[in-house]
C-alpha cells in the first residue's frame, strides 16, 4: 500500500514548512499547492474552532446555569432562561450554606501544599543537583518510585497512621498527605532546574564581590523562580479540588473542602438537591483554576514537557 | 544531605511506611474498633472469589477499554491540529486543555444536573437530534450512566493527551521533514514514516497515564452514580474506599488495595522498560 503512494507524484503539503526544491512560481502545481494550503489553513481553523466549542460551550453552560433561579435549572433548557438571570444561588449559598468557610478551607489546604511542596522540593532539588553523598542515588530513586505508588491504594493504613498521629480531621494533615504526593514531582523538576544552572555564574558574581545572600537574590532567583513556579502550580491545582482523601481524613462538617461540601449539597440535603446551588458552588471551584492557568500556562507546559523527558 | 532529609522522611512517613503497613493489614482482619487477629492469606483467598470485588474489577477493566481509544485517538488528532505556533492555536490549546485543569470532580458535579430527566441539557440536545427521549435518567441505569461517564471523561482526559503528544511532536527536528518534502513525499508518508515512529516513547507515556488514570477512577462513578444501580458502577477504588470506610473491613479492603498497588507497579514497571530501551544515553538517569 504505501509503494503506491510513493509512486504518485508529489502533493501539496498540507502546512508549509520549507520549500519544494523541483518547484517554481510558474509550476502549475505550485499554484494549486498555494490555494491548497490556504484552504487548508481555513479547514484548520474551522475544525480548531468546532472543537474549542465543544470544550468550552459545557463549561460556558454551566456557567450560565448557575446564574439561573433554581425553579428554573429544574425545567428543560429553553431561551427564556436567559431573561432571568440572578445572583441568587451565590448568595443563597452563601448565607445557607456557608460556602465561602468551605473555599477558604480548600484555599488553606492548597496553599499550604504549594508551600510546603516548595520549601521540601526546592531544598531536596539543590541537594540532589548540588552534592553527591552515599546513598544519593538511592534516596532519589525511592523517592521517584512513589510517583507510582496511587495514594488512593494507600487510604486505610494512611488513615490508621495519621489517625493515631492526630492527622485526620485535620486541614494541616491534609495538607501535609497531599504535599507527600505532589514532591516526587516537585523534587524532580526542582533537581532538574538546579542542574540547568551555569554555577559559574555564582563563583563569577563571589569573585567580583557579591555576597552569598546578593548571589542568591540577584544571580540564581531569576533562574530558580521558573522551576518553583511550576512545583507551586502543580500542588496548588493538584489540592485545590482533590476528592478521594478529602472524603476520608476529613470528618467534621466544619473543615469540609469544596468538593465534600459539594457532595453534602448533593446528597446531604433532606429531599430536591438544589441544583442551583450545586452548579454556583462547581463554578467557585473552578474559578482559581482557570485562572492560575490562563496565568500561568507556560509554567505548567514547562512541567509537562520535564515529565515527558523523563518518562 | 540535610537538604534532602526532609523530602525523604516525607516519604518515608507518608508512602514507604504505610506502604508496608497495607501489606500486614492485608494479613489481618483489621476492623476500624477493636482487636485484631493475624489471619494469614485468609484475605487473599476470600478476595478472588468475591463477586463483588471480581465485579469492580471487571468493570474497571470494561471502563478502561472503553474510554482509553477514544481518549488516544481524539488527543493525537488534536495534537495534530495545534502542533505548529499559527494564528489561533493557543487558544485552541487551551481550550483543549480547560476541562483537565478544572478537574473531574468539580465538573461531575456539574454534570450531576445535565444529565437529570426532562431538565439536563444532554437530555435535551439529544431529544432535539433524536437520539434520547427528553426524560431519560442517566445516572440511574447501568449502560446510560457508564455511556455517559465515558463521554465525560474523554472530554476532559483527551486535553492532557494532546498535551504529551504535541509536546513530542514539537521535539520532532523540523530538517526531517524538509528532507521528506524535498523527497517528494505525501503528507500521510510524513505522518507515518517521520512522525509515528519518532513519537513512539511520547505515546506510550501517553497512554500509560491514561490506563493508570482509568484504574484509578473514583470521583466520576461516586459524584454521578455512587457505584449505582447496586454496585453495578463500582470501580476498584469505591470498592477498596466501600470495603474500609462504610463496611469497616479495614484488612479485606486493603488486601484489594495491595492488588491494585501490584498492577500499577507492572504497568509502571514496564512502561520504564519500554521507554528505556530505545534511549541510548542512559547516563541522563
Amino acid at each position: 500500500m504505501t509503494s503506491v503512494t510513493a509512486s504518485r507524484p508529489s502533493r501539496a503539503t498540507r502546512d508549509s514548512r520549507g520549500t519544494r526544491g523541483s518547484r517554481d512560481a510558474r509550476d502549475p502545481r505550485a499554484v494549486r499547492g498555494r490555494s491548497r494550503s490556504r484552504l487548508s489553513f481555513a479547514l484548520y481553523l474551522a475544525g480548531g474552532t468546532l472543537a474549542s466549542l465543544l470544550f468550552l460551550l459545557p463549561l460556558a453552560w454551566a456557567v450560565a446555569r448557575s446564574f439561573m433561579p433554581d425553579s428554573l435549572v429544574t425545567q428543560a433548557p429553553a431561551a427564556r432562561d436567559f431573561g432571568h438571570l440572578t445572583t441568587a444561588n451565590y448568595t443563597g449559598l452563601i448565607q445557607a450554606n456557608d460556602i465561602l468557610r468551605y473555599a477558604l478551607n480548600s484555599f488553606l489546604v492548597a496553599c499550604g501544599t504549594a508551600l510546603l511542596t516548595a520549601v521540601i522540593a526546592t531544598m531536596a532539588g539543590y541537594g540532589f543537583a548540588r552534592f553527591r553523598f552515599p546513598g544519593s542515588g538511592v534516596v532519589f530513586a525511592l523517592i521517584l518510585v512513589t510517583m507510582m505508588i496511587p495514594f488512593q491504594a494507600l487510604l486505610t493504613p494512611l488513615f490508621l497512621e495519621m489517625h493515631s498521629l492526630g492527622l485526620t480531621n485535620n486541614l494541616a494533615g491534609l495538607a501535609l498527605f497531599y504535599t507527600t504526593f505532589n514532591l516526587p514531582f516537585g523534587v524532580f523538576v526542582m533537581r532538574n532546574t538546579f542542574m540547568q544552572i551555569p554555577w559559574e555564574l555564582s563563583e563569577a558574581a563571589a569573585v567580583d564581590g557579591a555576597s552569598p545572600s546578593r548571589t542568591l537574590i540577584s544571580v540564581l532567583r531569576p533562574l530558580v523562580v521558573p522551576g518553583i513556579a511550576t512545583t507551586v502550580l502543580y500542588a496548588f491545582l493538584f489540592s485545590w479540588t482533590e476528592f478521594v482523601g478529602a472524603l476520608t481524613f476529613l470528618t467534621s462538617n466544619n473543615l469540609y473542602t469544596l468538593p465534600l461540601a459539594l457532595l453534602n449539597l448533593e446528597y446531604g440535603s433532606v429531599g430536591q438537591v438544589n441544583f442551583g446551588y450545586l452548579e454556583a458552588g462547581a463554578v467557585i471551584a473552578m474559578i482559581p483554576c482557570v485562572v492560575l492557568y490562563l496565568g500561568l500556562q507556560r509554567f505548567y507546559i514547562r512541567g509537562l514537557v520535564a515529565g515527558v523527558v523523563k518518562g | 544531605m540535610l537538604l534532602v532529609a526532609p523530602a525523604f522522611a516525607m516519604v518515608a512517613v507518608f508512602v514507604l511506611f504505610p506502604l508496608g503497613f497495607a501489606v500486614y493489614i492485608s494479613l489481618t482482619n483489621w476492623p476500624l474498633i477493636g482487636p485484631y487477629h493475624f489471619v494469614g492469606g485468609q484475605n487473599y483467598s476470600l478476595l478472588v472469589h468475591d463477586p463483588e470485588f471480581i465485579h469492580s474489577v471487571l468493570f474497571t477493566l470494561l471502563y478502561t477499554a472503553i474510554v482509553t481509544g477514544p481518549i488516544f485517538v481524539i488527543g493525537y488528532a488534536m495534537a495534530m491540529l495545534v502542533r505548529s505556533n499559527r494564528f489561533g492555536s493557543t487558544f485552541f490549546r487551551t481550550a483543549f486543555f480547560l476541562p483537565f485543569i478544572i478537574g473531574l470532580a468539580t465538573e461531575s458535579f456539574m454534570a450531576l444536573l445535565e444529565l437529570q430527566p426532562d431538565s439536563g441539557a444532554a437530555d435535551y440536545v439529544l431529544a432535539k437530534v433524536g437520539l434520547a427521549h427528553a426524560n431519560t435518567a442517566w445516572t440511574v441505569d447501568y449502560g446510560l450512566a457508564l455511556t455517559a461517564i465515558c463521554v465525560i471523561v474523554v472530554w476532559f482526559a483527551s486535553g492532557l493527551t494532546m498535551m504529551l503528544l504535541m509536546a513530542g511532536m514539537q521535539g520532532i527536528p523540523i530538517e526531517l521533514y524538509e528532507a521528506a518534502d524535498a523527497d517528494g513525499a505525501t503528507w500521510w508518508q510524513k505522518e507515518s514514516r517521520i512522525t509515528l515512529p519518532l513519537l513512539r516513547r511520547n505515546i506510550a507515556l501517553a497512554l500509560v497515564i491514561s490506563v493508570i488514570g482509568s484504574f484509578l477512577a473514583f470521583n466520576q462513578f461516586y459524584i454521578l452514580t455512587e457505584g449505582g444501580p447496586g454496585t453495578s458502577t463500582q470501580p476498584v477504588v469505591m470498592w477498596i474506599y466501600e470495603e474500609a470506610f462504610v463496611q469497616y473491613h479495614l484488612g479485606y479492603a486493603t488486601s484489594g488495595a495491595i492488588a491494585l498497588v501490584v498492577v500499577i507497579a507492572i504497568i509502571s514497571a514496564a512502561q520504564l522498560y519500554l521507554l528505556r530501551d530505545d534511549r541510548a544515553d542512559r547516563v541522563s538517569r
